[in-house]
């Protein structure tokens, strides 16, 4: 909730203390689960299929179980259990069949992990090789291979998604406003075209690691880096029919999550192991080769979109057509399918909108949540959209943009009605158009084009997200008072680096006025300990889980008032406090620290009012509805995040090389609870987006094994690849209903990155990128018109530059 | 994870030839290991046997001879050579294609001998020991041999190295010095990555002008017996004439000719001006 | 193969396999977990430590070849119980996120300023190339390198519109 306090006395809450558990991250002192070992632990391999897709005929294991120091192997047949966060479609390990190169379908235990290695080896798998659907528009044909002939029969989430039984459609979202022929036919112009991107890894530093042990009565305990301990124990007690109690997620550091580590993976196979094993705990950590075939990636996308648009430039209809791959299950990719679903429009007012949004299946590493939810993805169409559609009409692509974007009482695409208090998108887009001098050159720059012979371009893009998570999320906090007056404060939101411990301690510190030392947020989490939070995702975190603890800090001092009010002989109305002790307001000699309070109240004669101060505090999300299946309308969105990003991109005609001089990147945060966390989120974030732009994506050969399954050919932005200059604005619209008027901004520097540069580079070179990634030559054959290359799929290079086939 | 083998550091060159004409044939030579070790962790190395050349008496960093020039031992790593002034001033390619090479990190282990021994194609060092008219100096239980760079390499990954000899150092000859040179890497990033096309251009005192190419065939390539009198055009003909680049998840055929003959002519106007 | 190897200045004597690298032994056989595990390939940089007082990639050196050597690792930065002027640095310009690429980052920056007091930017972008960060977006980092060789002038806080 906003604070009514006035913003200038605000002490801790929009100022930049370093972060609470940085000492741990740079001694080396903070744990991971990939540097835990418990006593008699055993070592985890996987063995992973190198086929798209065949049958599984016979596993024999023989050779494999005769191998001194091996204590457990596991195949499919011995696991029928099935997993899906929202389509169940996923068996632990392959059962009968496999559906992607990289697929696990056996598994064991052993002493030393070079011996689960050699075990692995040894294990014989039979398979009768199928033709693989591996592009998925290819999917969509009538006769195409199904990735998953029984989808018709699994269990869903009824009320949110649709999968189409007998096709390779495991969802499809819609969106239907106004009358979209109607609108159509009132257009002076219609300008269609489709847009594409690969699948992307998240390459977290810290690859995906789980420690399972599933010991007598079914009590499974689970260390695992992840981002949210209470879905992985709530889907691994559904998959496995245990009581909740009865398994225990403890979460100690994450080195990076960014969506791939939301949900289960590698936990389910572990504890399996363990219990194959007699109860000793399992380890299995991915190498970055399993990183990136075995754990999911983030789905590649098809971007059709027709706009239609008045003489005036004001955009009158427009038809979206998203075709999502999902890979081989469906994991997250139908939700981000529908969270995209709902958004796809972007910041703009569309009278009348129709969108078909699918999830389709093909037999390829799986996509997952990764940070954006979609909306990365979407909007390097969406953007690159807008801009063909100014030129096309003979518009400024800024004018254009600034003449459609939401307002307050525009209607966004499912009904929801903006306010003034939603966020500011036309500040953002003016903020960074004016940061990067839009639309003309400056003297400088000019004469830098003389004296480099390259051309200089410049672009901008808008952005927008909500939290995509179900309408009735919750979150409660417990804040705990220690018996010198400190506080600690227990949270189910995890750190995974973007700071959500430190701000809730500001958070904390600002509820209770209490000085910044006096508050500690516990990083590690306990599903026995912590109380529940849904996940951490969807940048929904300072709203949600911020406004608990405002209302878990407000329940504290109310029960110290309380106690200090019978201490003092007071009444709770005409008391106050500070950091150390409580007060009547007008005889403040008449105090008793919150040191006497904390853990029960003593008289000098021994008698004892009170106890332990525990504050509790929970908050859900108010107001949102699911969507209507058929028209995608309803309330799904808890706030909007808006955004833009400015590019200035030097270009070299001849040769299609660029560089990024500067990005000017604007957000309406509602309120920063800390600036130098917030310019953290917008510059990792960019930078994560700059690599999706640059040279980030999966590139398969036509049997469907990914070529590029480590850093030698995936590769990631290094400290060279960033922009000369890097601008970070921010803009405070406060968000009424968050703590302090905070709204997420996690995701967002991610989005829209990549339109923001394929726009400057049209600019500078007139070069129409379509496309993703954007090479250098990708840019030298759009300049010269020349036939693009297909970068995803490729005939089976020759020569010394065939990347290793991991696990084949 | 690594495989297992059995790791020896023989002291003197005898051991080392006698271990390599005992047992070369299940043994690779290990100098900074960035690319032996990456190669045994994938498993496109497998020896038996891991013979380390850094505790070989004479083997590690470079020398000065008045006849021979420049020697780069064994032992000698890229950041050795770039840490060296009289590199840097003598032979200004070599410290160009050694900027180039990987990360600060592999440039403390990496060694000039150990690259041109994996002879991958995109070879940053290649090149510029071609165009200086380096010589391999392979040592044996046999004797000692002395190959020109150009005859080094034979196929992708293969030199003419037997099992049993090792290269003990490189020449770059007196001859060589003072020559002006730079070398053009195409990368998809700006940070450390493996060449997508690679050109070193070398201009001696007496014109005489070479170039080395890297990632545009199964070798590192040179191209001699031209000389700074010659059109751009025509070293660009005959700099295409001798690379055979592949289309590969990197970058297309055609893509890679276009920047050789970019880089080609870049450098044309580097060594000019 | 028995190694006698000095790790942040104390001594070690240990039998190890010989296809054991410097990362593993760090880690598994000493109990040095600061040091992490990235890519194995000598590709990102988590694993850095010094060697011989150079920063090398750990995951590419075989223990074996640390014999009658010294390595460096991040436990041996903090000095007294305290952070060094490095960490507090990388503490007070928000350079650190998730934590994972830190110890080998701060190694290597350690490394820069000890070869290069007063770095410009593109000297700093040389030396940390090698050093992959996901979370950061590495302009915080490169602030804390100014900030600790006297570089930076105030604190970088986002503008507002």
């Amino acid at each position: 909730m906003l604070e009514t306090s006035n913003p200038s006395s605000l002490q801790h809450v929009g100022h930049s203390p370093a972060r609470q558990e940085g000492p741990d991250k740079l001694t080396g002192a903070a744990v991971f689960v990939s540097d835990m070992t418990l006593p008699g632990m055993l070592h985890a391999q996987v063995k992973r299929s190198p086929h798209a897709r065949a049958k599984i005929r016979n596993i024999d294991v023989s050779r494999a179980a005769r191998l001194p120091g091996v204590r457990a192997i596991l195949t499919g047949e011995d696991l029928n259990y099935r997993l899906g966060l929202y389509v169940v479609d996923k068996y632990i390990l392959a059962k009968g069949e496999v559906r992607h190169h990289g697929e696990a379908v056996a598994a064991v235990a052993a002493d030393t992990l070079a011996i689960a290695r050699e075990a692995a080896d040894l294990i014989d798998v039979d398979y009768e090789a199928l033709p693989a659907v591996l592009n998925h528009m290819d999917a969509l044909a009538p006769g195409a291979p199904l990735v998953h002939r029984d989808l018709g029969a699994y269990d869903y989430v009824e009320a949110v998604f649709s999968p189409q039984g007998g096709t390779n459609i495991a969802n499809l979202t819609k969106c239907r406003k106004g009358d979209i022929e109607k609108g159509f036919a009132e257009a002076a112009w219609i300008v269609e075209r489709q847009y594409t991107n690969p699948s992307v890894q998240h390459v977290p530093m810290e690859t995906h690691v789980a420690i399972a042990q599933w010991k007598t009565g079914d009590k499974v305990t689970i260390w695992t880096s992840a981002q949210s301990p209470f879905t992985v124990r709530n889907l691994f007690c559904h998959a496995f029919k245990l009581p909740l109690s009865d398994v225990r997620v403890l979460i100690p550091n994450v080195g990076g999550g960014f969506g791939g580590k939301a949900g289960i993976h590698l936990e389910p196979l572990v504890a399996c192991l363990s219990r194959k094993a007699g109860g000793r705990p399992v380890k299995l950590q991915a190498t970055r080769e399993e990183e990136f075939t075995l754990l999911p990636c983030r789905g590649a996308l098809t971007y059709r979109i027709k706009t239609g648009v008045l003489a005036d430039g004001k955009i009158i209809a427009q038809k979206m057509e998203m075709f999502w791959d999902a890979g081989a299950y469906a994991d997250y990719a139908v939700n981000v399918t529908r969270a995209s679903g709902y958004s796809a429009a972007g910041p703009y007012e569309v009278p009348n909108a129709w969108v078909d949004a699918y999830t389709i299946y093909t037999n390829k590493p799986y996509g997952t949540a990764y940070r954006g939810f979609g909306h990365v993805e979407f909007f390097w169409g969406l953007e690159r959209h807008m801009e063909l559609v100014a030129r096309t009409i003979g518009m400024d692509p800024l004018e254009f943009r600034r003449k459609n974007l939401l307002r307050p009482g525009s209607l966004t695409l499912t009904g929801e009605k903006i306010t003034a208090h939603s966020g500011d998108v036309r500040k953002c887009l003016d903020a960074v158009a004016e940061a990067i001098h839009y639309g003309e050159l400056t003297p400088a720059e000019t004469a830098r084009e003389k004296r480099t012979g390259l051309k200089i371009g410049k672009g901008v893009a808008t952005l927008h997200k909500a939290p995509a998570m179900p309408p009735f999320t919750g979150t409660a906090v417990i804040v705990k008072m220690n018996s010198d007056g400190g506080v600690l404060v227990n949270v189910g939101l995890t750190e995974i680096g973007q700071g959500s411990t430190t701000a809730l301690a500001q958070i904390a510190a600002e509820r209770l006025k209490f000085p910044l030392e006096k508050v500690k947020v516990t990083v590690e989490k306990d599903t026995d300990r912590d109380p529940y939070d849904w996940q951490t995702v969807a940048s929904k975190g300072l709203i949600l889980t911020g406004n608990a603890l405002i209302l878990a800090c407000a329940d504290l001092l109310e029960k110290a008032y309380a106690d200090a009010g019978q201490a003092l002989r007071a009444q709770a109305c005409d008391l106050d406090h500070d950091g150390e002790k409580i007060f009547v307001s007008h005889a403040p000699d008449r105090s008793v620290t919150f040191a006497q309070l904390a853990v029960g109240y003593a008289y000098p004669d021994g008698n004892a009012i009170g106890g332990p101060l525990v504050g509790v505090g929970r908050y859900v999300a108010q107001g949102l509805t699911n969507l209507n299946k058929e028209t995608g309308q309803g309330l799904p969105a808890l706030d909007w995040t808006y955004g833009a990003h400015g590019i200035i991109a030097e270009v070299n005609a001849a040769t299609g090389e660029y560089h990024v001089l500067k990005i000017a990147s604007a957000y309406d945060v509602g309120k920063a609870i800390n600036p130098g966390l917030v310019r953290g989120q917008c510059i990792g974030g960019m930078v994560q987006g700059l690599g999706t732009a640059l040279c980030e994506g999966y590139v398969y050969d036509l049997q469907g094994h990914l070529l590029n399954p480590s850093f030698t050919d995936n590769k990631i932005p290094t400290c060279k690849d960033i922009p000369d200059e890097i601008e970070c604005i921010i803009i405070e619209t406060p968000q009424l209903d968050g703590a302090y008027g905070a709204r997420g901004v996690g995701e967002h520097p991610m989005i829209s990155v990549a339109p923001a540069l394929g726009n400057a580079i049209r600019n500078a070179v007139g070069a129409e990128l379509t496309h993703m990634p954007i090479r250098s030559e990708d840019v030298w054959r759009a300049i010269g018109h020349k036939e693009p290359v297909e970068t995803w799929f490729t005939t089976t290079p020759t020569g010394s530059c065939r990347s290793i086939v991991w696990g084949g | 994870m690594l495989q297992h083998f059995t790791y020896l550091a023989p002291r003197t060159r005898a051991e080392l030839h006698a271990v390599l004409a005992d047992r070369g044939s299940d043994a690779c030579l290990l100098a900074g290991g960035t690319d032996l070790l990456a190669n045994i962790r994938s498993g496109l190395a497998h020896p038996r046997i891991v013979v380390d050349v850094k505790r070989v008496d004479g083997f590690s960093g470079i020398a000065w001879s008045a006849e021979d020039g420049l020697l780069i031992r064994a032992g000698a790593t890229i950041n050795d050579i770039l840490r060296d002034a009289r590199v840097r001033s003598d032979y200004a390619l070599l410290t160009a294609c050694a900027r180039d090479l990987a990360s600060h990190q592999v440039r403390n282990r990496a060694t000039v001998v150990g690259n041109v021994v994996n002879a991958s194609p995109c070879s940053d060092m290649a090149p510029a020991l071609l165009c200086l008219q380096a010589r391999a100096v392979i040592g044996s239980r046999r004797g000692e041999r002395e190959v020109a760079f150009k005859d080094f390499f034979k196929d992708v990954k293969k030199t003419v190295l037997q099992p049993d000899e090792a290269l003990e150092r490189i020449v770059v000859p007196a001859a060589s010095a003072g020559a002006r040179g730079d070398y053009h890497k195409l990368k998809r990033i700006n940070g450390h990555d493996l060449g997508i096309v690679g050109v070193a251009i070398c201009l001696g005192r007496n014109g005489d002008m070479r170039l080395g190419v890297s990632s545009c065939a199964p070798t590192p390539i040179l191209v001699e017996g031209l000389s700074d009198s010659l059109s751009a055009e025509a070293v660009v003909g005959a700099v295409m004439k001798a690379i055979s680049p592949i289309s590969d998840v990197r970058a297309t055929k055609e893509y890679r000719e276009h920047m050789v003959q970019t880089f080609v002519r870049r450098l044309l106007d580097e060594v000019k001006s | 193969m028995k190694i006698k190897v000095t790790i942040n200045g104390a001594a070690y004597e240990r039998e190890v396999a010989d296809n054991v690298t410097l990362l593993h032994f760090l880690r598994e056989h000493v109990g040095l977990t600061g040091t992490k595990e990235g890519c194995g390939a000598g590709e990102c940089g988590a694993c850095t430590v010094f060697l011989d007082g150079r920063p090398v990639n750990s995951c590419l050196v075989l223990a074996a070849e640390t014999n009658g050597r010294s390595v460096s690792t991040i436990e041996g930065e903090t000095k007294d119980g305290g952070l060094s002027e490095i960490q507090e640095a990388f503490a007070r310009r928000h350079a650190v996120q998730c934590g994972y690429c830190t110890p080998g980052m701060v190694m290597s920056v350690r490394a820069l300023i000890e070869r290069n007091p007063k770095p410009t930017v593109a000297e700093i972008k040389d030396g940390l190339e090698g050093n992959f960060c996901r979370c950061t977006g590495y302009a915080q980092i490169i602030e804390a390198v100014l900030d600790v060789t006297g570089q930076a002038d105030s604190k970088q806080e986002p503008t507002h519109a």
